[in-house]
């Protein structure tokens, strides 16, 4: 082989390294990019999540319409178990929870002993739950008199979480 | 001999050109794609945040509520409304660059569970929120204003001047407006925005419902409408109004339901019928219906008043 041959294979060699190592270097770079956007979406969505509990205890679809904050009507969360609402919620999931009387097994309403309601599922792996303290409440008639009964509950909302 | 060592001194630097040149290039393409991706992740990543910033916005059961978005540079909101079925709105963030000028926008947000009233596309530094709730004759939501542009409500009615100032908006005044603002008038023609009242029964004012006129356009509104009819565009505004109809028509179906459980222990309610009623109505309309609908929901709230077990 002649020198000159050499030379030009010699420097072909030496491009497609120079080349393969910034293809790495950029590959690499772009790597922990998308990560940090991960984490970005993941970190935003739980603040979506946490922020949105307070937003959902308030949707007339939830509350008592008694103008109390914190407060869910029974009625209205039964109705709501059944309902399309998907896309709608700003959450992966929602979930009601009867809380008092402690229960140790939670069965799923409606169903006889019942302590807890699922609104709404996005069926999405690795959820992570947020609550808050709320009153679950309901209108009843007794000697033609008419109460509002409530027992205390927890509204927990879900969000995927960053698998990495 | 010599031409050898000149062919020698040629390869090298045929070498050192191209791998340079290559090297370069790759830098530069690399340096301005990334910068590309990391502004499109940050006015993304804003578009999210106003999301759940607007969040604690809303009213709740408060009368309103404000708030104050400040970017450190001139940044462009928009907001495309889609209304099948509960619709959404989506909001996107394009950020001016101090170099380059404008860059494409951001990837947009979905918001379905809000209603945010605004121009299609807004740019300032400062923006204001407001919200205040919708009621027919039940809540329905609140409504989100976005503005960035200054208001002057001119020789507003009491109730509405009142409204405004508890808000304490800097950016909608009733009096000492600046020279740029966007005047608005009362059953008057001659400014930038006119309001006409054209409510006669049941009413806490002539403009519970009534329309708004902005250049050849006519929006008529209900309650807390009137503001979204006066801040934002006119296609937003009449998508919004109606996935808010759509809503209304799904919780009169809740609320119908709910009359089932209550008649089932006694705690009985006479409403159902007049849901239905409202229900199909609701699905029905448009915002030109609207003052229509206002008035039957408040029939169906002074029957809600009077019941025993009562439906809200």
């Amino acid at each position: 082989m002649k020198s000159a041959q050499l030379k030009i294979q010699q420097m072909a060699f030496m491009i497609l390294a120079v080349l393969l190592f910034f293809v790495l270097v950029g590959l690499f770079f772009i790597n922990f990019q998308f990560k940090d956007i991960r984490q970005g979406f993941s970190e935003l969505q739980k603040k979506q999540t946490i922020s949105a509990l307070t937003v959902l205890a308030d949707m007339p679809e939830l509350n008592c319409d008694s103008g109390e904050s914190f407060c869910l009507d029974e009625d209205k969360i039964l109705i709501m178990t059944s309902n399309q609402y998907e896309k709608f919620w700003p959450v992966a999931s929602i979930k009601v929870y009867k809380i008092n009387p402690f229960a140790e097994k939670w069965v799923k309403c409606p169903a006889s002993g019942c302590n807890y309601y699922e609104i709404y599922n996005s069926n999405q792996k690795n959820v992570k739950e947020y609550s808050i303290y709320v009153s679950i409440c309901k209108k009843i008639k007794e000697f033609d008199y008419v109460y509002t009964k409530c027992q205390t509950g927890k509204l927990s909302a879900g969000v995927v979480e960053n698998e990495d | 001999m010599k031409n050898k060592k000149a062919l020698e001194m040629n390869f090298a630097l045929l070498f050192a050109i191209i791998a340079g040149a290559a090297i370069l290039v790759l830098a530069i393409y690399g340096a301005t794609k990334l910068g590309e991706m990391k502004r499109y992740q940050t006015d993304t990543e804003i578009a999210k945040e106003i999301s759940v910033i607007t969040d604690p916005m809303q009213a709740g059961f408060a009368e309103g509520s404000f708030g104050k978005i400040v970017f450190n540079q001139e940044t462009e909101i928009n907001n495309i409304c889609f209304s099948s079925g509960f619709g959404k709105n989506e909001v996107s963030v394009s950020t001016y660059s101090r170099f380059g000028g404008q860059l494409s926008s951001g990837g947009a947000t979905s918001i379905y569970n809000k209603y945010i009233f605004s121009p299609e596309s807004q740019t300032a530094e400062q923006f204001y929120v407001f919200s205040k709730p919708f009621y027919l004759p039940y809540k329905i939501s609140d409504l989100i204003f976005l503005t960035s542009k200054n208001y002057c409500f001119l020789h507003s009615p009491e109730e509405i001047e009142d409204e405004i100032s508890g808000l304490r908006m800097p950016n909608v005044k009733t009096a000492n407006c600046s020279s740029d603002s966007v005047r608005i008038c009362f059953n008057s023609f001659g400014c930038d925005v006119n309001i006409f009242g054209t409510c006669m029964e049941n009413c806490n004012s002539a403009y519970d419902e009534g329309y708004v006129e902005k250049g050849n356009e006519r929006l008529y509104y209900s309650g807390s409408l009137l503001y979204g009819a006066i801040f934002s565009d006119p296609d937003v505004y009449e998508c919004n109004v109606k996935r808010l109809l759509y809503r209304t028509a799904e919780i009169a179906k809740l609320y119908e339901q709910k009359a089932d459980l209550m008649n089932a222990r006694s705690c009985s309610t006479n409403l159902k019928a007049d849901l239905i009623l409202f229900r199909a109505l609701a699905e029905s309309s448009s915002s030109k219906e609207l003052a229509q609908i206002s008035q039957i929901a408040k029939q169906i709230e002074i029957k809600n008043r009077a019941e025993l077990c009562r439906m809200w």
